[in-house]
């Protein structure tokens, strides 16, 4: 659906977006995330066609943004960012209004504008003035907006920005049903929204691409360890002792809760000790309540990725799916050393 | 074209819709209105001819008018649009440019029009004062108003231009008020200037003189040519500058 190659966009002294490649098949949700001024907004403008790249190719359904823009948008539903409506008008005249404008014959105006009204959620407001309304509601009325001329690719700018917690979700479970049918992009960097709704995330920072992939498969890139919690009913040296034995122990936290110690262990990335684990404690018949390995949020994977001066660079190690059971012991773990930044220069 | 009208229609409802279209159109009649009271009340006595009230009214007190309503109707149309961040959702439509800026033109000069209109009333009153004398010359009358939409169209086609340079509506009328003062003032040269070559410049370009030429019936075709091609230039440069957006930071 989506081709962009090498594209480029200068301003006078910055460059917003550098180099950046990238596909977004038919049917995807992709997420753009970013830090404030990592250049998610600039490609979004240059796709909808509202500016133009300094370079590179853009491609949408197999036209070029650049030549033929107007085709594209007409098969395009695009949210800027901040949702700009215009405030003097009411929800239903507004979605009419667009709804004309974007080309949608006479004869179905009505029944798309209806369609879209339910989609979003908009009936007790439609003859409500949009300067009046919430925040949430306008965000709804421009999602609404870009959806009514039935695209089949949607380009959502931070949809969900400035929005309250209830709104969020109402957008998002929005967003998810929107899904179905549509190919999305969309643009946040509230990072669990990413999680909720994306099939794919591609990590901008200072106008280039740091990362673009599959959630687990960023994950499993970006995370440099794996976390073990387990409880036990024992004395806190003893479970220590056992822990240390375990291969690929990196680090070891038991804390005592009354008769119960509870250790946080930490493994090279890859590393799946708890069937060692529940084995070895099972051999010294201690009770066990807890033993699980954490999920690591894609929080952590974001602040590893856009923290510092400069994005960070990836270990480059094997996948995760395939645990090497004879990791290095846990005195050298080269590998796994802090990544150098990578220098912000091209 | 279907579009088009789309566009249109919505430019001259969101001016309608705005409270200073009101206070323009009752500010812009009541300027006509007392500069018509005043030269029909001692013009018409002092035994003029209705020919010397209708230029006093469109040759004279119109000025003021103008340049007073002109800036301040044309000072949103684009500024308030990129404040607002809706130039961004307008020009992501499928719309092009050039549809926009034509639009946003013939809603400014429909809404000129419309406030125009009421002062047609006073050619009723005029032709009641005047019934001793001969009827009212329909070609003094419509060449008054084809002056006023040919020079008022001009105008609006520069504050549509200075309104696109700019998000601060301020500013954008400012400018407007600015340029389109400094053209009516150069109006005068021909009159004031010491410079007997400057006035046999200025002449063919000087708006005063062809308002008071179209009020008396004279429609020349130079200054016809002369605003109908400024107007077109303006409305050019303001597509080019709407398409600045692409490369400009």
């Amino acid at each position: 659906m989506i081709e962009v190659e090498h594209l480029t966009k200068h301003y006078p002294g910055v460059h917003a977006v550098r180099d950046v490649s990238f596909s977004v098949k038919t049917g995807e949700v992709v997420g753009f995330l970013g830090p404030n001024g990592a250049g998610k907004s600039t490609t979004m403008r240059i796709l909808a066609g509202y500016i133009s790249p300094t370079g590179g190719v853009v491609n949408i359904g197999g036209l070029d943004v650049t030549r033929d823009s107007l085709k594209i948008r007409r098969q395009l539903g695009y949210l800027p960012e901040s949702c700009p409506l215009y405030m003097d008008m009411r929800v239903k005249e507004y979605l009419r209004y667009r709804g004309q404008l974007k080309g949608i014959p006479g004869r179905h105006l009505k029944a798309r504008v209806e369609r879209v009204m339910a989609q979003c959620g908009l009936d007790e407001v439609r003859r409500r003035s949009i300067g009046k309304l919430s925040k949430g509601f306008r965000q709804r009325v421009g999602i609404a907006d870009a959806l009514v001329h039935d695209p089949d690719l949607l380009i959502l700018d931070e949809p969900t920005i400035g929005l309250d917690p209830n709104q969020i979700v109402h957008i998002r479970t929005l967003i998810q049903e929107l899904a179905q049918d549509h190919t999305i992009l969309l643009s946040t960097h509230i990072l669990s929204e990413v999680e909720a709704t994306c099939d794919r995330v591609i990590v901008l920072q200072q106008g280039e691409i740091v990362e673009s992939a599959g959630l687990d498969e960023l994950e499993a890139r970006w995370c440099k360890v794996s976390n073990v919690h387990v409880e036990a009913r024992c004395p806190p040296e003893a479970l220590k002792e056992l822990c240390r034995g375990v291969e690929g122990l990196r680090d070891c936290k038991v804390v005592a809760d009354d008769a119960w110690s509870i250790a946080e262990l930490t493994f090279a990335r890859g590393e799946d000790p708890r069937e060692t684990l529940f084995q070895q404690i099972r051999e010294k018949g201690w009770d066990l309540r807890e033993l699980h390995r954490e999920k690591r949020s894609l929080e952590e994977v974001f602040v590893n990725m856009t923290s510092g001066n400069g994005p960070m660079l990836p270990v480059q190690d094997p996948p995760v799916q395939d645990p090497p059971v004879q990791d290095p012991p846990v005195q050298d773990p080269p590998v796994q050393d802090p990544p150098a930044p990578m220098e912000a220069a091209p | 074209m279907k579009v088009w009208l789309t566009l249109w229609k919505r430019e001259v409802a969101s001016i309608f819709f705005s409270p200073v279209a009101y206070i323009l159109t009752t500010m812009f009649l009541a300027v006509m209105g007392v500069g018509f009271w005043s030269i029909a009340s001692y013009r018409l006595t002092d035994g003029a001819t209705i020919y010397e009230v209708l230029r006093g009214l469109y040759g004279g007190v119109a000025w003021f008018a103008v340049l007073m309503v002109i800036p301040v109707l044309t000072m949103r149309s684009f500024a308030d649009e990129k404040r607002s961040g809706t130039l961004e959702s307008l020009l992501t439509a499928p719309v092009t440019d050039a549809e926009v800026v034509l639009a946003k033109y013939f809603g400014l000069l429909t809404v000129y029009a419309v406030m125009w209109m009421p002062t047609l009333a006073y050619i009723l009153i005029l032709n009641h004062m005047n019934d001793a004398q001969a009827n009212l010359d329909t070609g003094a009358l419509s060449g008054a108003y084809l002056g006023i939409m040919l020079i008022g169209g001009f105008f609006l086609s520069i504050g549509l231009f200075c309104s696109s340079l700019t998000e601060n509506v301020i500013v954008a009328s400012i400018t407007t008020f600015a340029i389109i003062g400094l053209i009516f003032l150069f109006g005068f040269l021909p009159e004031v200037s010491p410079i007997p070559a400057l006035q046999n410049f200025s002449k063919p370009f000087s708006p005063v003189l062809h308002m008071l030429d179209f009020a008396r019936g004279i429609v020349d075709t130079r200054p016809v040519v002369l605003y109908v091609t400024g107007t077109i230039f303006m409305l050019v440069t303001t597509v080019s500058v709407l398409d600045s957006r692409r490369w400009r930071s």
